[in-house]
């Protein structure tokens, strides 16, 4: 044993003092809620995103001519395929749903104002690179949701002032859709994307680090306990019973309403019916709403005045007497997100 | 979590049994639940089923006489020489070999009037039960299919995928 | 929480974890099991055929498309085994490098289904060509038609002035059931058939003289006499000697059991006026059921043994064909093998039947003992096999007392007397030996080969609408009302014309008829 330490000491002259000093970061109290760990649920979930979607993707071929079939053969034919398939759906709508739960949490508890705005913009970056994985994840399948969403959005760009028509033969790779257009949409799904993705989480847990998790009391916490508690092993193990818990609920979701698969692609014909995935309804509805150029236009303010909100905030908080603004644009905003994608689920067009 | 130092000594093997039954239930519940994920997935890498070989018609049994063979060609285009031996209506009157030498891969053919499966490639010669008997391939026998006869006729199980490679375009 | 506790929960939940996954492994079991026999099976085209498919999947989609989803395409049976030709037969032709026949032949069939194809062989359905020199074919082809072309006695704005095919009737109507004689056309502008090529045992042409005739297009391909093929009746008499077509029932190019399962199948034939089985079939109680459980028949099953694989509801070729537990599941093509009364002719008989499968029917009890091969009660015993999986003994038996009683009724007190009036007339000369050139001849085709059979036909099927109304009822109403008077009126006829004697004989055998007591009631007649 102690040969072996100094073998590994010998090639890997790393402290393990020094190790356990860097990870193992006292974490506020708080933490101890349980509904402040969802910024580690994502992350969690993105695991399991990696390590279905590599093995899918052992299967998958990204070719108009074979997508379909291949993605058939995972559901039907491999063993376990239908299981792992659903798996990797359910576990990027949770993945969505856990980060769009983390960000409220971050905009209520006004965890990034000053110093973390940077660490805010980071989030948002986040949350637009896994609606773009979720978007291309389900582009792959190539059935007529996967063509027609594509061709739409592509459309949608094109409506974009100046550089609408080069960001969409960007994303087409042509004027239309062809058959290098799958090629596009997996290499960004499966490797662009998650590499992004992957920068920018070592970014923003680097910045948390950095910065210290941000430190709230409540009232309710006996005054006596220390204010901290050490990262290993409590918090870890908090981690790993969430970890367990999103396991068991993927399979409970991938038994009971496993992935299908919509009718083939077929260029000739768009379905009466057609939807975005859930997480872009309120998108998908506010550009029925608005229609053409205005709607990209104001979707990108929109988004833009998500990113530079931490100095929006500051701003009203420094020249108006509205110091909680925040929190009742925040609900307001909450509650349109929601209304306008239950308005979408609701109604056929 | 909290280690209370004020812990009665009288207390400590009883939290030491605590202590150690909790990292046990721990390590079994990860081991166990994330093991058999594991092999899930495993198993889903592993190639599924033999959906890749299907049961095909040959011939009836009675346009095969005995001693004599007949080259099959699978749907994947492999040549097969399926020879009949006996005629007790069973399956063991036929046999199927592969014309893939064992060697180095090359086709081999049967030449009627030496009675044996030749590889031009190394000059292999087989006798007609695939043998090896000369050349490099010496000792080592062609690959056969399994085959089957069922009311009359006989059937071979092969592979029913060729690897299509397109063609380039001009 | 303390770190113990975590431990614990994140054991336990491991742990259910674990079973969540065993879970998944048992639906993936059920899975696999469910679609072992569900999933389409997997279908590549033999290396034989890979070029007739290519290319047909181009030029005829459906043959191919119907061809894959074939038990036939499943087991690697392509185009060229069945097509396949040699350069002797009469109708073979090279094709991109093949020797290929167009007409599959029972005899092709044969050579992996031989047991099925001599079943067929033996049975009446393979006979189905003799109708050619019967009374139903003159029908079509001198009443309805003209066995001779005759042209147009005026112009119809649109079409040429072409000769009238005279056999157009019997080519469309009773060819397409029955079968036809597959001809191909001749240098000389006649036809060269089975009877001018001789084929022998092995389906060889002998006539070489004939096979010179053969007329051929410019690829060297055959023509065939258009009235002749297409053609898929049961009974075709084919080039090489061998009579019927197995896609008669077995519809190429899938050649689907599941399709030769259902009623409808059947129905391309046995319907219609003179033997509406398949209204029968559908009026009756097994036919009712059948719709009602289509779901449950198990159609697709391999064997469809009944008792086995369904026992929701007959179909026809559950009763008259197919296998079931008391006999091993043993399937006959042979749908005689199980019928007890022939009710086709005018008169019915009991299907004795020789070593030939021809009815006996001679009276003489030593002779038919010494030629009966197979009784009619055998055959019963057969049927009843099938019945008893869904009704007790006593219960068949009765039945089959319900049905002879019937039969012989119409036999007795119409059938027999109709036939001894037509043969009386016919040989005091008070009618022409023509067919259907006199009203009562017409009177006693309707008599019996509709009315007679639809009679009999629903009551050996349980159809009591086709027994009574559209049976009994109008037997009765043709010979009352228009059997006899037509039959007294010829007499009378020939009475003022000098032919006395004769009028006399007839009138008398009237007479006598009717004094019975079954007619008894009937006084009309008297004035």
């Amino acid at each position: 044993m102690t040969a072996l330490s100094r073998w590994i000491d010998g090639r890997i002259p790393i402290e393990p003092g020094a190790l356990r000093e860097l990870t193992n970061e006292p974490v506020p109290y708080h933490l101890k809620r349980w509904w402040f760990a969802l910024g580690g649920t994502p992350a969690y979930l993105f695991v399991v995103q990696v390590v279905t979607g590599v093995l899918l993707a052992f299967y998958y071929q990204p070719h108009p001519s074979t997508a379909y079939e291949s993605v058939r053969y995972i559901t039907e034919d491999a063993t376990f395929g239908w299981y792992l398939r659903s798996v990797h759906k359910w576990a990027a709508t949770l993945m969505i749903a856990a980060v769009v739960l983390h960000q409220l949490r971050v905009y209520f508890t006004g965890a990034y104002r000053k110093p973390r705005e940077l660490n805010w913009m980071v989030g948002m970056l986040l949350l637009i690179c896994t609606l773009m994985l979720g978007f291309t994840g389900y582009s792959l399948v190539f059935e007529q949701l996967s063509y027609w969403g594509a061709t739409v959005s592509a459309n949608i760009a094109d409506t974009i002032p100046v550089v609408g028509g080069f960001l969409k033969r960007m994303l087409l790779a042509g004027e239309a859709y062809n058959e290098r257009t799958l090629a596009r949409f997996f290499v960004l799904h499966a490797a662009v994307l998650p590499g992004f993705l992957v920068a920018l989480v070592a970014v923003h847990i680097a910045l948390v680090r950095i910065q210290g998790v941000t430190e709230l009391r409540f009232r309710d916490e006996p005054p006596q306990e220390e204010g901290k508690f050490p990262f290993i092993p409590d918090h870890i193990y908090t981690e790993l019973i969430i970890g367990l818990v999103l396991m068991v609920l993927l399979s409970a979701l991938a038994t009971l309403a496993p992935a299908t698969m919509g009718p083939l692609a077929d260029p000739m014909t768009t379905p009466e019916e057609i939807k975005p995935e859930w997480f872009f309804y309120v998108t998908f509805r506010w550009l029925k709403l608005m229609g053409g150029t205005a709607a990209v236009l104001s979707m990108g303010l929109i988004v833009f005045v998500m990113f530079a909100w931490p100095f929006i905030d500051a701003w009203f908080r420094r020249r108006t007497p509205f110091r909680e603004a925040s929190v009742w644009i925040g609900v307001a905003a909450t509650l349109l997100i929601i209304g306008m994608t239950v308005w979408e689920a609701l109604v056929p067009h | 979590m909290n280690r209370r130092s004020q812990d009665a000594p009288a207390d400590t093997r009883r939290r030491r049994f605590i202590v150690a039954v909790s990292r046990a239930t721990m390590a079994a519940g990860l081991l166990g639940g994330y093991g058999v994920f594991g092999s899930v997935l495993g198993r889903f890498l592993y190639p599924a089923g033999d959906s890749g070989t299907v049961w095909q018609f040959v011939t009836p049994t009675d346009r095969l006489a005995v001693g004599d063979s007949l080259i099959y060609t699978t749907p994947a285009g492999a040549e097969v020489h399926v020879t009949r031996r006996d005629d007790t209506g069973a399956t063991g009157d036929f046999t199927a070999l592969s014309n893939v030498c064992p060697h180095l891969g090359c086709q081999v053919h049967w030449q009627p009037q030496h009675n044996r499966y030749f590889c031009p490639c190394h000059n292999g010669v087989f006798d007609r039960e695939g043998r090896g008997v000369s050349g490099p391939p010496e000792g080592m026998v062609l690959s056969g299919y399994p085959i089957e006869v069922r009311g009359g006729m006989v059937f071979i199980k092969v592979e029913a995928t060729p690897l299509v490679v397109p063609e380039r375009r001009s | 929480m303390t770190l113990e506790t975590k431990r614990i929960i994140i054991g336990c939940l491991g742990g259910l974890f674990l079973v969540s996954l065993v879970f998944v492994q048992r639906l993936e079991t059920v899975r696999r099991a469910e679609e072992a026999g569900l999933r389409p099976a997997h279908v590549v085209a033999p290396a034989s055929s890979v070029d007739c498919v290519e290319c047909h999947q181009e030029t005829n989609p459906g043959i191919i498309d119907h061809w894959r989803g074939s038990t036939h395409a499943e087991k690697g049976v392509g185009c060229v085994e069945c097509h396949q030709a040699v350069a002797e037969d009469a109708d073979s032709h090279g094709h991109y490098g093949f020797v290929i026949a167009t007409v599959v032949t029972p005899r092709d069939c044969a050579a992996c289904h031989p047991a099925e194809a001599e079943e067929f062989a033996r049975s009446h359905h393979a006979a189905g060509g003799n109708i050619l020199a019967s009374l139903d074919n003159f029908l079509a082809e001198t009443v309805e038609g003209a066995t001779q072309p005759f042209d147009p006695h005026s112009p119809t704005p649109g079409r040429p002035m072409e000769p009238v095919n005279g056999f157009a009737s019997a080519f469309l109507g009773c060819q397409q059931c029955h079968g036809s004689k597959v001809a191909l056309r001749a240098t000389d502008g006649g036809t060269v058939t089975v009877d001018d090529l001789q084929p022998d045992e092995d389906g060889m042409p002998t006539n070489a003289d004939a096979l010179g005739r053969i007329l051929h297009n410019d690829d060297g391909r055959p023509l065939f006499d258009p009235g002749t093929w297409p053609n898929t009746g049961i009974g075709r008499l084919n080039l090489d000697g061998s009579r019927g077509s197995c896609s008669a029932c077995h519809s190429r190019h899938d050649f689907s059991p599941r399709r030769a399962r259902q009623p409808e199948n059947c129905g391309k034939c046995h319907l219609g006026p003179d033997h509406p089985q398949k209204e029968i079939y559908e009026e009756s109680k097994h036919g009712v059921a059948y719709r009602d459980l289509t779901d449950s028949m198990n159609l697709d099953a391999e064997d469809w043994v009944l008792g086995e694989d369904y026992s929701a509801a007959p179909t026809c070729a559950t009763c008259h064909m197919s296998g079931h537990t008391r006999n091993d599941g043993r399937i006959t093509h042979d749908p005689g093998e199980r019928i007890s009364w022939t009710n086709r002719p005018p008169v019915s008989l009991p299907m004795d039947t020789d070593a030939e499968h021809r009815i006996v029917t001679t009276a003489d009890p030593s002779e038919r003992r010494e030629q009966i091969a197979d009784t009619a009660e055998a055959k019963r015993t057969r049927m009843k096999e099938v019945c008893s999986h869904c009704h007790t003994p006593d219960y068949v038996n009765a039945f089959y007392r319900q049905y002879d009683d019937f039969v012989t009724l119409y036999n007795e007190k119409f059938a027999k007397p109709g036939r001894e009036i037509m043969v009386s007339l016919l040989e005091h000369g008070l009618r022409t030996p023509t067919q259907f050139d006199e009203e009562i001849e017409w009177t006693w085709f309707y008599l019996w080969h509709h009315e007679g059979r639809r009679a009999r036909h629903g009551a050996s099927m349980m159809a009591p609408d086709y027994a009574h109304w559209h049976g009994m009822f109008e037997v009765a109403e043709r010979f009352y009302m228009e059997f006899i008077p037509q039959a007294r009126e010829i007499a009378h006829h020939a009475e003022t014309n000098g032919q006395r004697p004769q009028a006399r004989a007839v009138q008398g055998l009237i007479d006598l008829i009717l004094a019975r007591p079954e007619h008894a009631w009937f006084e009309g007649d008297s004035q």
